[in-house]
Formats: structure tokens, sequence, C-alpha cells
């Protein structure tokens, strides 16, 4: 016999399915940067997960510095902070946009658990960005000790007191809004592609360190790639972060005869028009990559290659 | 018997080489079991094709490869030739930085298709397969080799081929014989490096990945990807010693830019007898690591572990 009772407290109640709203998606968010976390940092201790996280852009940093050694000898050192500030920065950006694509790689090809993720009630995009928030810690983490590194043994000169942190606080947000932005439209590209596309991000991320003023100023680009660094958001990102760290030195914008000087008829942007260009352009690319995330999704979906694994 | 009224069908015709497997007449199953060295060559080199054949036709079966390997690391080649161009440097060092970037390539696919591959393999439950085929191993390794060489010479060649157009690269070339030498002992050293390290990841769960990470600009660094490797001094020096690019590189650009001058490293023909022992002693290191990684993570249980 089935209790009356019993079946009425146990009643399905319509508003379990919808859910709780913003607390499902933070409960999704934390669960997922937790589990992102753990997958990066607890493969071996803590001493040897530090190397191996500050490694790779200490490495990059050091390779220019020696490019500049190398042809500018001693007058290359006054061109050390522009290059360790811009490729500290480039590994927080690999990191960020590798990080969301190798999270569908990863749970697709090697622990074949995206189709599970993908049909559980949490936001698809939410898991995603949880689990690239991790990498992007990383990279910070990384970028950090860069630019300490630069400090530290490189010699180059830095004022705590003569910061910008204003202009740091608002750039840096803008800049992980846009990172991760770029690391959703690279994860909707993985969502199409086989298993070699494990070094698609690097290679996206490589391409766009040519028109970013990362390392070197944009006036030494021919104009379509000027034009190019002036609508991509990263340039206005680095270019707002070495402000506020060395007010007063070069600019990877502007400069003599360069596409900005031409266009606003000053030698450098200013502070404001740093930041206000960083929030249109990221703007733009937020939106954008959130169309082509729905589109590669839908894709995916359509072509059932959700749960596809491959191999070579 | 057949039913009367139903033909029997013809036997499916045969190879000539797979008779030598599976149609030869023997008087018992252990005399079947006993091959001849024609049959077992016969039979890894079988499996170095069939290893190979996934990457060589993979090439065709994902368009977005040709913008993603071809035209995009052009473009972060061309990041560097731009460094050097904002520094005024010498147009040597803008051929310095097209060879760097061709020759990453090979070393991006021996670090992430090679020195990683097992470890993918035993992530997507291939390994033991590898292992109970009735190959040796080192097929697998050698298959995976000679596809992974197809792969990444096209993107090798688009680079060099553009850059040198696109930036007007002139070589200087008088030992065109030594340069080829040097390449392609360069691409051996460099595949038997992966053959080395991919026997060794066998065991390795999570940190053969980030390994593979360690492996890039670490390495480039230490190798003068993008500057003469003799400016490094001392770690220069144990660079030529131990890293096959880094040896390869400066014996080709010594070769290619004559015109540039001493660059204080060995000479290329010693560079390239550098590269012969390191070839035969990775392979040879790579055949053994194989054999000892795999009786150990026999005796462990770690062949069929996976997602450690």
């Amino acid at each position: 016999m089935i209790d009356r009772g019993v079946l009425r407290s146990h009643r399905f109640d319509p508003a379990r399915a919808s859910g709780r709203g913003t607390i499902d998606v933070l409960r999704s968010f934390r669960t997922a940067a937790s589990l992102g976390w753990k997958m990066e940092a607890n493969w071996t201790d803590p001493v040897l997960f530090f190397i191996y996280s500050v490694a790779k852009p200490v490495a990059s940093a050091l390779i220019l510095v020696f490019m500049l050694q190398v042809i500018a000898g001693p007058a290359g050192i006054a061109l050390r902070p522009f290059v360790i500030v811009g490729s500290a920065l480039w590994s927080f950006v690999v990191s960020g946009v590798a990080g969301l694509a190798w999270a569908v790689l990863d749970d697709r090809e090697r622990y074949r658990m995206l189709k599970y993720i993908y049909v559980s009630p949490s936001s698809f995009i939410t898991i995603l960005l949880g689990r690239g928030i991790a990498r992007l810690a990383v990279g910070a983490m990384g970028a950090g000790i860069t630019l300490a590194v630069g400090v530290l043994v490189l010699g180059v000169p830095f004022d705590l007191v003569a910061v910008d942190w204003p202009l740091l606080g608002i750039v840096l947000v803008l800049g992980v809004i846009t990172i991760s932005a770029l690391g959703v439209v690279m994860a909707a590209v993985c969502l199409q592609t086989r298993q070699e596309s494990w070094d698609y991000p690097e290679v996206v991320v490589g391409a766009l360190f040519l028109v970013v003023g990362a390392v070197f100023p944009l006036s030494v680009l021919p104009v379509p790639l000027q034009v190019l660094g002036l609508i991509s958001p990263l340039t206005w990102w680095i270019a707002g972060v070495r402000l506020a760290l060395f007010q007063g030195g070069p600019s990877s914008i502007g400069g003599p005869g360069s596409l900005w000087q031409q266009l606003s008829g000053e030698l450098n942007p200013t502070s404001v028009q740093v930041a206000a260009a960083l929030l249109l352009t990221g703007a733009v690319v937020t939106l954008v990559s959130a169309v082509l995330f729905r589109a590669g999704e839908a894709r995916a979906k359509d072509r059932g290659l959700i749960d596809r694994t491959t191999g070579s | 018997m057949a039913a009367p009224g139903i033909a029997r069908p013809d036997p499916a015709p045969v190879a000539p080489l797979r008779l030598a497997f599976v149609g030869r007449p023997t008087a018992s199953p252990q005399e079947a079991a006993n091959w001849t060295p024609r049959q077992v060559m016969a039979n890894n080199l079988r499996s170095v094709v069939g290893r190979a054949y996934p990457r060589v036709r993979g090439l065709t079966r994902e368009p977005s490869w040709l913008l993603f390997q071809m035209l995009l690391p052009f473009l972060t080649t061309s990041s560097f030739v731009f460094v050097y161009r904002a520094l005024d440097a010498p147009a040597a060092y803008i051929g310095f930085v097209v060879i760097g970037g061709a020759m990453t390539a090979f070393w991006l696919n021996v670090v992430w298709m090679m020195a990683a591959q097992l470890y993918w393999e035993k992530d997507q439950g291939n390994l033991e397969l590898y292992f109970a085929a009735p190959m040796n191993v080192m097929s697998v390794l050698f298959g995976m080799a000679v596809g992974g060489l197809v792969m990444s010479s096209t993107r090798a060649v688009a680079i060099l081929f553009i850059a040198t157009v696109v930036y007007g690269v002139s070589f200087s070339i008088s030992q065109w014989a030594l340069l080829i030498a040097v390449f392609i002992l360069t691409l051996a050293a460099l595949y038997g490096f992966g053959m080395m390290l991919a026997s060794l990841f066998v065991m390795w769960g999570r940190e053969a990945f980030h390994l593979t990470q360690l492996m890039t600009e670490p390495v480039y660094f230490v190798s003068g990807l993008n500057f003469p490797v003799g400016r490094l001094g001392f770690i220069g020096a144990l660079a030529i010693a131990l890293i096959p690019l880094a040896v390869g590189l400066d014996a080709m650009r010594q070769l290619a830019f004559v015109s540039t001058g001493p660059t204080g490293t060995p000479a290329p023909w010693i560079e390239s007898l550098i590269l012969v022992v390191m070839t035969v002693f990775f392979i040879g290191l790579a055949r053994w690591l194989l054999h000892s990684m795999e009786e150990r993570a026999r005796r462990e249980g770690r062949l069929t572990v996976r997602w450690r």
C-alpha cells in the first residue's frame, strides 16, 4: 500500500527544476573553478608546481631581453621595462585564452566527460569559465613573477609610489574580461576541431602578438597591421598596464610617425583615452565572443561533436 | 558442404604479403607462431606505416589545420622579425628568426606529438593494445615520428617560404651538401629525442603534460631560437651538448649565413658529429627505456591506469 501522506510530502516541486538562478550559477562556477585548480595544481608538490608555472613566462621574457642585449648592447637596458611588461602580460593572455580551450579538449578527448557536463543542469559556459579561471590564475602568477624577476634581477626601475593604481585596477579588470572572451571564442573553435588542436590557442595568441605592441611599438608595423592593432582590446590593455606601472615610459601605441599620431594629432594616448578605448573594444569583443560561442555550440550539437573523440 | 543450389562464394583474394601472415601452411600452432625474420620485419614495417597513416591522412581531414598550422605560425615568427626591425638589427638576424621559426614546427611536433603521445594513448585506452599486439613497440614510435615529420614539414616549409619571400631573407650558403646533411641529422636527433621522452612518459600521468609545457619557451631560450646561442656562454655550450634543437639550429645558421662570421660555437662539421652521436644515443636510449619502463609499468600496474 502506498501511504498518501508520504506521497504528498514527496510531491514534485516545479520550482526545483527551474533552479535558483544566480545562486546556482555561482555554485557551478565555484565548483568548476575548484576542479580546474585541482587539475592544474595537484599533480605535484607546490614547489615543483611553482617552478613549472613560472619557467615558461620567465623564459619568454629572457628570450626578448637577450635579443635586446645582442643587438642594442648596454643601450638596450633602457628598453627592458617595455619588453618585460609586454612579455609578462602576454604570458597571462596565453594562459587565459588556452585555459578555456583546453578545458573543452580535456573534457572531451581525455576524460570524456564533456557530454555529461553538457547535459547537466549547469550552464555550459559557466562551467567553462570556471575551469578557465584556474589557468588564468596560474598565468597571473607567472606574469607577477616575471615582473618581479625583471625588477629584482634585470634591473628594471620600478617605484610603487609612482604607480597609477586606479588606472591599473580598471585596465586589469577590463583585461581579464576581454581575455576570457577570447578564450570563449577559442573554446568554441576547439569544439569543432580534432584532438590536434591543443596548440591552436597558443598559435592564435602568437599571431595576435604581432599586432598588439607587446614587445615593440606599433609604429614599426605597416599601416594595415597598425589598424588591426588599434582595434584589438589587447593593445589597449597592454598599453594601459604599461602606462599605469611606468608613467612617462615609451608608448606601444603612439610615438613619432605612428598611425595614432596621424589620426589623433597627439604623440601618445592619455590614461583616459586608453581606458575608454579598452572599454569600447573589449565590449565589442565580448559581445562578438558570446555570439560566436552560441553559434559554435549549436554547430557542435548539430553535428554530434560534443561527444566525439579523435586520435592521431 | 554447401546446400544444394547455393554456390559457395569464392574465397576473397589475398594479397601476397598477407599470405605470409595468415596463409602459410604450418604443421602446428607453435610453428605458425614462430615467425621468420622476414615476417617479423614485414610486420614491423606495416606497423610503422599503420601508425604514420592517421597523421598523414589526418592532414586532409582537418581543414582548419591550414590556418592554424601554416598561416598563423608565420605571424608569430613575424613578431620576432619586427622586434629586430625595431632595433635596426643586421639583415642576417631576420634570417636567424625565420630558420628558428621553421624549426619550432619540428620541435613542437616532437614535444606534443612524440614525447607526450604514449601518455595520450594511455588516457585513450590504446596503449595496452600497442603492448598486446604482436609487434615491436619501437615501430609504433617510428611510425609516429614519420607521420609527425610529414605534418611538421609542411608547416616548416610554409614558414620558411613565406617569410623568406615577405621579409626578403637572403641566404649565403657555401656548403649545400653539409647543410642538407645537418638538416636531416637534426631531424633524426630531434625525433630520437622525442622517442626517448615518449618511452619515459609511459610511466607518467599529468606531469607529462606539464613537462611538455616546460619544454617550449625555456628550451627556446637556452637553444638560442631567435639569437646566436653562442651569446649565452656556458648555458649555450651546455645546450649544444644536450639539446638537438640548439646544436642543429646553430649549425644550420652557420651554414646558411656564412657572412655573419664566427659565432663562438663549434664548426658545423663538429656539430654534425654531435648530432650523429645524439641520434644514436637517443634512439638507443629510447629502446632501452621503452623496454625497462614497460617492465616497470607492468609490475606497478600503470600501463592501463588512466586519467591520473
